[in-house]
């Protein structure tokens, strides 16, 4: 299983977060499944202008070069992509949303109907499961929770695949790494 | 009654944000004693103005497109900095407009829970979150003229039908929203009917259904593909390992 991990912590200072990645990481290794982390903050990503150049343009990819090519690629092939960001004000990073942002070019410009929905077909044959990792704080309550995790359920409806779950890093790490590698 | 108004949207002067906006101001405007600064949340070098922006005004508007199912990552920037003003008393009146690209105002209703609990969060009385789809469309009207112009006018024959485009009538959305910044000038809260009228339709019919994805796919995507000879290259998938 090749997994894809998007870590939207912008805070280097927040290492507890990334040790969290980092372990879960390993623990997937040694149990065969090629693991990559994203660390977003030191990458070099535009954010998304709008421009629609990645559908009208040059189709299937971003007119402004930068790394999120790279992050497509590994999108588009991987079988589990973890999307994780410690909670602020009440959602992921603004961080987390840029990277989100610019995988626009993985899809496709025109609409299809489907669960009586207007939706961006696919450009893509398949697309990977998605999952939530959120790091709580003591202003984030079970609305927030849910609020956040409807929101990326709606970007699994995005990829045509399906929402593993949302997790946080509180929750033991072999647990974890078990439930991902059974999806 | 001051105002502050954001816009969130990425493409920011030339985008259907400030085509929006531009209407409900001119609707606020029309209440002697309003006044109104603007910012725009993907300037990164404004954000310190942004903030103060928002501590001074009596109200604040924040409006932005829909992307990715909740709001762009500069207005979530915008968001993160605001952390130290939660609960500050003295907070001003919030309200929020989305547009959407897509026809059903079904897609926004989570980031509208969030942006009410967000409300909430930062000890701002919520005034609501005002919620248009299909906002993209307004620039096809220009699109079919340019089509009409290049076959009528440039093929020689000289013809009024340069402004069929505008069969698609968003004089009357506009206007809609300009009564909807008129109320909010007058009282600084939305009109729950004008609200309700532009949030429809909350599901697509299967008809209009099949009319959107239409007009969306051959009145706009095709026409701006052709137009970047980059039709044929419709469907390239790059980043396909296999």
């Amino acid at each position: 299983m090749k997994i894809i991990v998007l870590n939207g912590n912008p805070d280097n200072k927040n290492i507890k977060f990334d040790n969290y990645l980092t372990e879960l990481a390993n623990d997937l290794q040694k149990k065969n499944h090629g693991t990559k982390i994203f660390t977003l903050r030191d990458m070099n990503i535009n954010h998304c202008v709008g421009c629609f150049g990645c559908w009208v343009k040059t189709p299937g990819e971003c007119v402004f070069k930068d790394d999120s090519a790279e992050i497509c690629r590994s999108v588009v092939n991987a079988d589990f992509v973890f999307f994780s960001s410690p909670i602020m004000m009440g959602f992921t990073s603004a961080l987390l949303k840029k990277a989100n942002e610019k995988l626009l070019p993985i899809f496709h410009p025109y609409f299809e109907f489907i669960n009586a929905e207007t939706r961006h077909i696919k450009r893509y044959k398949k697309y990977p499961p998605i999952g939530l990792l959120l790091e709580n704080n003591e202003r984030t309550d079970k609305e927030d929770i849910f609020i956040i995790s409807e929101i990326y359920r709606r970007e699994a409806m995005n990829f045509k695949s399906s929402f593993s779950f949302t997790r946080f890093t509180s929750d033991p790490i072999t647990e974890l790494a078990h439930e991902i590698s059974r999806i | 009654m001051k105002l502050a108004v954001f816009n969130g949207s990425p493409r920011e002067k030339t985008s259907n944000t400030t085509v929006l906006l531009d209407n409900f101001l001119n609707g606020y405007m029309t209440n002697d004693g309003n006044s109104y600064e603007l910012g725009y949340l993907a300037n990164e070098k404004e954000a310190d103005k942004n903030i103060e922006l928002f501590k001074e005004a009596d109200r604040v508007l924040i409006a932005f497109p829909l992307y990715f199912d909740s709001m762009p990552a500069n207005v979530k920037t915008f968001i993160e900095s605001l952390e130290p003003l939660c609960l500050r008393s003295g907070n001003p009146g919030i309200g929020f407009i989305i547009q959407s690209g897509f026809p059903e105002s079904d897609h926004s209703m989570y980031v509208e829970s969030y942006l009410e609990k967000l409300a909430k969060r930062l000890g701002c009385k919520y005034s609501g979150t005002v919620i248009r789809g299909a906002f993209e469309t307004i620039r096809v009207p220009f699109m079919i003229d340019n089509i009409f112009h290049k076959i009528f006018i440039a093929g020689g024959k000289i013809t009024n039908m340069g402004r069929v485009g505008h069969f698609f009538n968003t004089e009357k959305l506009y206007k809609k929203i300009y009564r909807l910044g008129m109320t909010f000038g007058k009282t600084g809260e939305f009109d729950k009917k004008i609200v309700q009228q532009l949030a429809k339709p909350e599901k697509l019919s299967r008809f209009g259904s099949c009319l959107f994805r239409f007009v969306g796919k051959h009145l706009y995507w095709n026409i701006l593909l052709k137009r970047n000879n980059a039709y044929d290259k419709r469907f390239d998938t790059p980043y396909a390992d296999q």
